[in-house]
């Protein structure tokens, strides 16, 4: 038994499935929830909100800003040239250039810090249906504890339009 | 350290352009012939400026050879990305033309237009490739060149006086363009020693530098010419 | 008005990308054709050297400088229309803003060939990467033509994942309905998107923060590009103006291809049912207000240099105000002031038909606009011996205009492998009917702005 599974036809039903989900006892981490758009006039849309990318992306932008700063400081410093008597660090124009590559920091650290906690697939999570696509919302558990697999499927089947399948 | 600078005497420029030819044989500057320099692509490092002034027949002709300027603020130097563009210790404006990936940003920011690019590949009429200056580097199509005081021959002297021990005399070092002007107009020499002939002619109360107001301390002045009014 | 929904929405944006009719082919043989023409021409240039352009001593910077700082402008229209639209949570946003970005991504990239094409020697352009070279030396990053590498290039990074990030749940889409090698592909490029409440979340973090973090990027792009002309002492370049002034005539101009974009699109696509009259009078009202402002910077522009009074920059100034460029400039004033003021000022002509009339007097007018502040300064600095007329030649032209086929190339291509109206975001905004819509900042589907 790899996965059960349930789809819904609407954001209501799917919450009642997972309802009765937690009321057999599973934790929402145990819960697979996979919908075309985001369910967020739903309770169950919220699960797993909590996220560090705002962090992660100011220091990522510290990282950049560094990088900027390092970079001018160092290649200037090292090899002085002059160039039409400007001062030989400059900090108005090299701002020009740390505040790019901070920027460029926030956004690349955004990006890595997306694909590493939301879209690299972690161990034991492959459930999907292809219908899914057409709206329909899917609520399961996957790799369960084959003695539980019964009650699940009776709480996944309890709410109006539900098609249970198992893998 | 000396700071090269030069004197243009107005009053003694009759425009013969000599200093023009001088200065296309010394720097290895090729020709682009009358085509191609009707479409603006001639490389005069140093050009004999005319102006006239007044009406017919009242008119005034006025000379100015007007070269690099060499500024101790040059607003080419800081617009290059590459650096092929900067000032050397001795108050040179230079050129490195291996560095140069042909922006032509420089040759838009400098106000006196002292700077040209190259549009093709060098090439001379038979025999004039036989005559080309060994001191100095021919450039490629797409590299930007201009006026260097001949540095090649400031380079040159310095390494002479300095095997000989012994400083570089005033007047030692001539660029073609002073070598070759017969009304001795041209100056060239160091600005630092208060000495030289060219120090002095800079603090004449006829010199002034050209586009001063730009404010890019040019290392050129220019001796404004005497006339029967004045 | 009908408001397609679930199904329906999957059936119409998804058909372009299963379904190819013969005028795909010609338009790609066509737009293909003109591009490769030009790239010839741009090999040839490189090959016989610069001279085959109209360059000439003084005026070093023509039609590619102009076509540079057109292009870049243009492409401001979309990932920071689209940004600044996401962060206010404006409803009508949701079917305009792909094809937005898609505009900015390609202009981007288009805009960047430029400052090579335009070199004199382009096999050497690598050497402005910061880089440690064996010929031990770094790029002088006090250097305008620098500090653009740097932004376009944090801006082009920028935009494309602006772009991407709202296409993996549409890739996604497209892997569940179709087989074989396309599956494959559209799966790889999915990135194992299955659509969990925290993949939903963390996009939508991205999202938001990759919006804050572009807008003041592309305000720093445009404000760049107009620092390669001020930071030169050239009469009528080095003014504190530039900056703002390119930012907003970069807007406006963005705005106008967009539309353009969307009628194209709306036509060609039969998307009808999404891009409504609405989304054009919306953004029509936008480039009104683009226009009032540019028509300020101008007038402001004009004025100061006017009463400033300084022989040099007077010069350039009669120069454009009634000499050789009066026809040019005053055409400009017309396209983008007069044109746009009529046409999007008055309620009636605010149809689809006159904001696409307006946008393109608006691109060609902006096109002047950057031709009239770079050639007619640079025929005019300072020394009048020095002055000088330029004129473009065949190859320049052949190579400048070719870049609008490559855009229009790149678009349809797009428009063929991704759907060009973000599909869940149209669900999420549960297509409600444009009459009804809520007042823009009540609307907040896809998450209040966490800040």
């Amino acid at each position: 038994m790899k996965a059960v599974y349930g789809l819904y036809p609407s954001g209501a039903s799917a919450q009642q499935a997972v309802n009765r989900l937690r009321a057999a006892g599973l934790a929402d981490r145990e819960i697979t929830i996979l919908s075309a758009q985001p369910m967020e006039d739903f309770e169950f849309g919220h699960i797993d909100k909590a996220t560090y990318m705002w962090w992660f992306a100011c220091l990522g932008g510290l990282v950049g800003m560094s990088i900027g700063f390092g970079l001018s400081w160092v290649t200037e410093m090292s090899w002085p040239i002059n160039v039409g008597g400007l001062p030989t660090w400059a900090w108005w124009p090299n701002l020009i250039i740390i505040f790019e590559l901070t920027m460029l920091g926030a956004i690349l650290a955004t990006i890595i810090t997306l694909v590493v906690t939301g879209l690299l697939p972690s161990k034991g999570q492959t459930l999907y249906d292809p219908e899914v696509t057409d709206g329909q919302i899917l609520v399961g558990v996957e790799n369960p504890v084959d003695s539980r697999v019964g009650d699940f499927q009776k709480a996944l089947e309890a709410p109006n339009g539900a098609r249970v399948k198992t893998l | 350290m000396a700071r090269w600078g030069m004197a243009a005497d107005l009053d003694r420029c009759n425009g013969c352009g000599g200093c023009v030819v001088a200065c296309h044989a010394e720097n290895n500057i090729s020709t682009v012939g009358p085509e191609q320099a009707s479409r603006g692509r001639a490389k005069h490092w140093i050009r004999v400026e005319r102006y006239w002034e007044g009406d017919f027949p009242d008119v005034k002709l006025k000379f100015r050879p007007t070269m690099c300027q060499q500024c101790g603020n040059a607003p080419c130097e800081p617009v290059c990305p590459t650096y092929a563009s900067h000032h050397t210790e001795d108050g040179l404006n230079a050129q490195v033309y291996n560095r140069c990936i042909g922006t032509r940003y420089c040759a838009n920011a400098c106000p006196y237009n002292a700077r040209f690019f190259d549009f093709f590949n060098p090439s001379w009429e038979k025999p004039l490739q036989l005559q080309l200056n060994p001191d100095v580097s021919l450039r490629e199509v797409g590299v930007m060149e201009k006026c260097t005081f001949c540095v090649q021959r400031i380079r040159g002297t310095q390494t002479t006086a300095k095997t000989e021990g012994r400083e570089i005399r005033d007047g030692e070092i001539q660029p073609a363009c002073v070598q070759a002007c017969s009304t001795r107009a041209l100056v060239f020499g160091d600005l630092e020693d208060r000495e030289s002939e060219v120090s002095r002619l800079s603090r004449s109360p006829r010199g002034s530098k050209l586009l001063e107001d730009v404010g890019t301390r040019p290392a050129v002045t220019y001796l404004a010419r005497l006339t029967e009014e004045a | 008005m009908t408001h397609p929904t679930g199904s329906q929405i999957n059936r119409d944006l998804l058909h372009p990308l299963f379904n190819t009719s013969w005028r795909f082919y010609l338009l790609v043989a066509i737009f293909g054709g003109i591009v490769l023409f030009g790239l010839a021409t741009w090999f040839t240039q490189t090959v016989n050297g610069y001279g085959v352009t109209g360059i000439r001593w003084p005026v070093y910077w023509g039609f590619y400088v102009t076509s540079f700082v057109f292009w870049i402008g243009i492409s401001h229209a979309g990932t920071l229309i689209s940004a600044i639209l996401r962060l206010v949570n404006a409803g009508w946003r949701r079917p305009v803003t792909r094809c937005a970005e898609v505009i900015t991504a390609f202009a981007l990239i288009i805009g960047a060939l430029f400052p090579i094409i335009h070199l004199g020697r382009p096999w050497l352009a690598f050497w402005m990467f910061p880089y440690p070279s064996e010929r031990l030396i770094w790029p002088n990053f006090r250097s305008p033509l620098v500090w653009d590498f740097f932004a376009i290039n944090t801006y082009l990074t920028g935009s494309l994942l602006f772009l991407y990030l709202p296409i993996i749940p549409d890739f996604a889409i497209v892997r569940d309905k179709s087989t074989g090698l396309r599956r494959k592909i559209y799966g790889a490029l999915a990135l194992g998107w299955r659509g969990t409440p925290k993949q939903w979340h963390r996009l939508e973090t991205a999202m938001q923060i990759m919006a804050i973090a572009i807008i003041p990027v592309a305000v720093s792009v445009h404000t760049i590009v107009s620092f390669d002309f001020s930071m030169a002492p050239v009469p009528t370049w080095n003014t504190t103006i530039f900056g703002p002034y390119f930012v907003a005539g970069a807007i406006f101009s963005g705005i106008a291809g967009l539309l353009i974009a969307m009628a194209v699109l709306r036509k060609f696509l039969h998307l009808e049912a999404y891009l409504h009259p609405l989304h054009f009078e919306n953004l029509g009202k936008l480039m009104l207000v683009m226009a009032l402002l540019w028509g300020y910077f101008v007038f402001n522009e004009r004025l100061v240099t006017y009463y400033g009074n300084e022989p040099a920059e007077m010069s350039v100034y009669w120069r454009t105000q009634s000499g050789t460029f009066a026809p040019l400039f005053w055409t400009m004033v017309i396209c983008n002031f007069v044109l746009p003021l009529i046409l999007m000022g008055i309620r009636r002509f605010r149809t689809i038909t006159g904001c696409v009339i307006a946008s393109i007097g608006v691109v060609i007018g902006m096109w002047l606009e950057r031709f009239l502040i770079i050639v007619p300064a640079l025929g005019h600095k300072y020394l009048p011996y020095s002055y000088g007329i330029y004129r473009p030649t065949p190859p320049e032209i052949i190579v400048a205009s070719s870049t609008f086929a490559a855009m229009a190339l790149l678009y349809v291509l797009f428009a063929k492998v991704v759907p060009i109206i973000s599909i869940w975001e149209l669900k999420a905004g549960e297509h409600p009917s444009p009459e009804l819509l809520p007042p823009a900042t009540e609307e907040h589907r896809l998450g209040d702005l966490h800040l």
